[in-house]
């Protein structure tokens, strides 16, 4: 009877020290905005599905972009957000498929992107840290991210 | 501007276009009819256009020419706003919310301009996917060069090896299951007529389906998989690491690519720590052909005598448990376990602790060379590495200990094959420590090229003491190894890398190790 909680019990445990969260979708587009933007009475979109303009009020806030990315072979959804200055304000990975390389998700690793620009390097192993076991998602997001600031850095305001 | 915008913008760029073609083509005709009519008022003799008119269709030509490559511009556009073959999204248009100013409207269109990952096509990022869904990777290596042959006294032989081609396909079953494969051809493939000269492998590396549950929590259901022990077994791609042949700790102590029948469960504790648990089929010590194991499950019957799984000179490198048809020697199960670590408060580090435990490694009917059966022998292996990046510099460090217990090596069939050079002790163990530097070269050929040169030092001892067995006890010191590897590794891409290796090998045979090379490599992953 005993021995079934002698194999249960360390997997019991560990599941009730960490909050579980879904292995696929972490983070809703709206959660992401929630994140990204706390002081934000709406989101006004600007592109379907694609691109939002964080509003307190009547004033704008910044700018939320919703894109996706392939890591080794899978879509990453990932958000960036934007301040007013064009400036990475914040980077969320909203769904990861693959089974190997989800240190993208780190919270360490995508503090990296807060304060970047459009004129930043935006490149793997001179201003973004590598991950190795997952070079191809980290080079794919931040490819991402840098495109995200080519495309919007300079009209947020 | 909006993508309704666009398509409105451009049917009335064709409207100009069609108006401005027509009154062109008025203008040319009243020009011509004019000039024709000058002519006839003239005394009708031939004459060119006068330099006004002939300014003013220049003008008129021109003006259609911009439009025209205006229209081809948007066309792209409003191409690369439809969805992708394998059910991708839309990419972010250049046009969305982008404002009126000339400069920044020129900057987005080049911006759109660029592939972005999100358009890498499904099939070996070349074409569409003929199931939608269906993704294929690819990963392999070419080697070239020159090395010592121990075969022949150690004279240098110049040589050339195909030596992976590697298929990976990916499908998503659903959001949370997903389907993972690996599909191996080695040096060359195989084929049966003399003239096709393989001698390869084509095999099943890898083979499973994945239930993500929770972050914590997911279940890789039985299929064929990798142990999860050190780092090079479970990312052993060539743009993984810099050498032309994988570390050597991955070559023989932990014979990479190191695959089993197994499920798993894995899953993210936190930031920076992730685990696997894992559950396999044993390593056999049987290291003799296939077709040596009979019907019933077991080794040749006494005396025909078979060859060990598990030596001082090669490791485990025999010892990887059979995958197919249910010829697998034993009914012994294996565990394994591993934690990966990449703490926040030290940016740049990452590393695993992992170890395998099997009860039993020895096969049914096992015995020695005088007849007597072998019993029972545990097997424990352990490895710690890590990799470490300084933060904004381009060094790097990697070092790895790994460690091979047995439980009784008295029962392996080294120690009792009546051969005494191959002796196997208690303990096996090699630890490596490696310095690399990352060069950036700049933009050649449109990417962003590097250049990584390194140093490892590998030590390798595969036959420390405690020989037991009824063989003599005397092995030669071939199982004890120094290597020194030094090259550099080239990337023109992250999936691509040009490398170049020299290797010295000393071990304490009195013949010496014989086994220097000087080579070449190219080696991709997409």
């Amino acid at each position: 009877m005993t021995k079934w909680v002698r194999w249960t019990a360390p997997v019991a445990m560990v599941m009730s020290v960490t909050s579980p969260a879904c292995a696929v979708q972490y983070l809703t587009i709206a959660q992401a905005q929630k994140l990204a933007f706390p002081s934000a009475t709406g989101f006004v979109e600007q592109q379907s599905g694609r691109v939002w303009k964080a509003q307190n009020g009547n004033s704008a806030i910044g700018l939320f972009v919703f894109d996706r990315v392939i890591g080794k072979h899978l879509y990453i959804d990932y958000a960036v957000a934007l301040d007013l200055s064009g400036k990475v304000r914040r980077v969320d990975i909203l769904q990861y498929r693959e089974s190997y390389g989800g240190e993208v998700r780190d919270a360490s690793w995508l503090a990296q992107f807060v304060g970047k620009t459009s004129g930043s390097a935006l490149q793997v192993d001179r201003d973004i840290r590598n991950i190795s076991g997952a070079t191809l998602s980290s080079h794919h997001v931040t490819e991402g991210v840098k495109k995200i600031l080519a495309l919007y850095g300079n009209q947020v305001r | 501007m909006s993508v309704p915008d666009a398509y409105a913008r451009l049917r009335a760029l064709r409207r100009q276009r069609t108006l401005a073609t027509g009154m062109a083509a008025v203008s040319m005709l009243t020009a011509s009819a004019g000039a024709a009519a000058a002519a006839a008022a003239d005394d009708g003799s031939s004459k060119s256009p006068t330099p006004v008119e002939q300014s003013s269709n220049e003008a008129l030509m021109k003006k259609l020419q911009a439009m025209e490559q205006r229209i081809k511009v948007l066309e792209g556009q409003r191409k690369q706003k439809q969805p992708t073959g394998a059910g991708g999204p839309a990419k972010p248009a250049a046009s969305v919310a982008v404002s009126n100013d000339p400069k920044l409207r020129a900057e987005a269109q080049t911006v759109a301009k660029e592939p972005a990952a999100a358009e890498r096509k499904p099939i070996l990022g070349m074409l569409d996917s003929p199931v939608p869904g269906l993704i294929i990777g690819a990963y392999g290596e070419l080697k070239f060069g020159a090395m010592q042959n121990p075969d022949a006294n150690g004279r240098w032989q110049n040589g050339f090896d195909a030596h992976r081609l590697v298929l990976l396909p990916t499908y998503q079953i659903t959001n949370n299951i997903i389907f993972n494969a690996e599909i191996e051809l080695e040096h060359g493939g195989i084929a049966f007529d003399a003239d096709d000269k393989r001698h390869g492998t084509a095999e099943i590396e890898q083979l499973w389906i994945d239930f993500k549950i929770i972050d914590q929590f997911n279940w890789r259901a039985p299929g064929i998989d990798l142990v999860p022990i050190g780092y090079i077994n479970q990312h052993h791609e060539p743009t993984q690491f810099y050498s032309v042949h994988r570390p050597e700790i991955y070559n023989a102590l932990i014979p990479s690519t190191f695959m089993v029948p197994a499920s798993s469960i894995y899953g993210r504790l936190m930031d920076g720590l992730s685990y696997q648990f894992q559950l396999s089929t044993s390593v056999e010590d049987f290291g003799d052909d296939f077709g040596k194991r009979t019907g019933a499950n077991t080794v040749p019957p006494f005396p025909a005598g078979y060859a060990a799984g598990i030596t001082g000179l090669d490791a485990l490198r025999f010892a990887r448990p059979v995958i197919g048809d249910f010829r697998q020697l034993s009914n012994d199960l294996a565990y394994s376990g591993r934690l990966d670590f990449a703490p926040p408060f030290l940016p740049g580090l990452a590393g695993s602790v992992s170890a395998y435990y099997t009860p039993n490694v020895t096969p049914r009917g096992a015995y020695a060379d005088t007849g007597d059966p072998l019993g029972r022998s545990s097997l424990t292996l352990f490895d710690a590495e890590f990799r470490y990046r300084v933060p904004d510099t381009g060094l790097e460090f990697r070092g790895e200990y790994a460690r091979a217990m047995f439980g009784r090596p008295a029962d392996l069939r080294a120690n009792n094959d009546g051969d005494p050079t191959n002796n196997v002790g208690k303990t096996m163990f090699a630890y490596a420590g490696e310095v690399a530097y990352h060069l950036p070269l700049g933009t050649i050929l449109n990417s962003e090229w590097e250049a990584v040169p390194f140093y490892r030092y590998t030590y390798q001892n595969l036959q420390t003491s405690g020989f037991a067995g009824t063989d003599s006890n005397a092995p030669t010191g071939a199982g004890q190894m120094q290597f020194h590897t030094a090259g550099i590794a080239i990337f023109p891409s992250p999936k691509l890398v040009l490398k170049a290796t020299y290797q010295k090998v000393k071990t304490r045979d009195p013949a010496g190790a014989q086994s220097d090379s000087i080579l070449g490599a190219v080696g991709f992953f997409f």
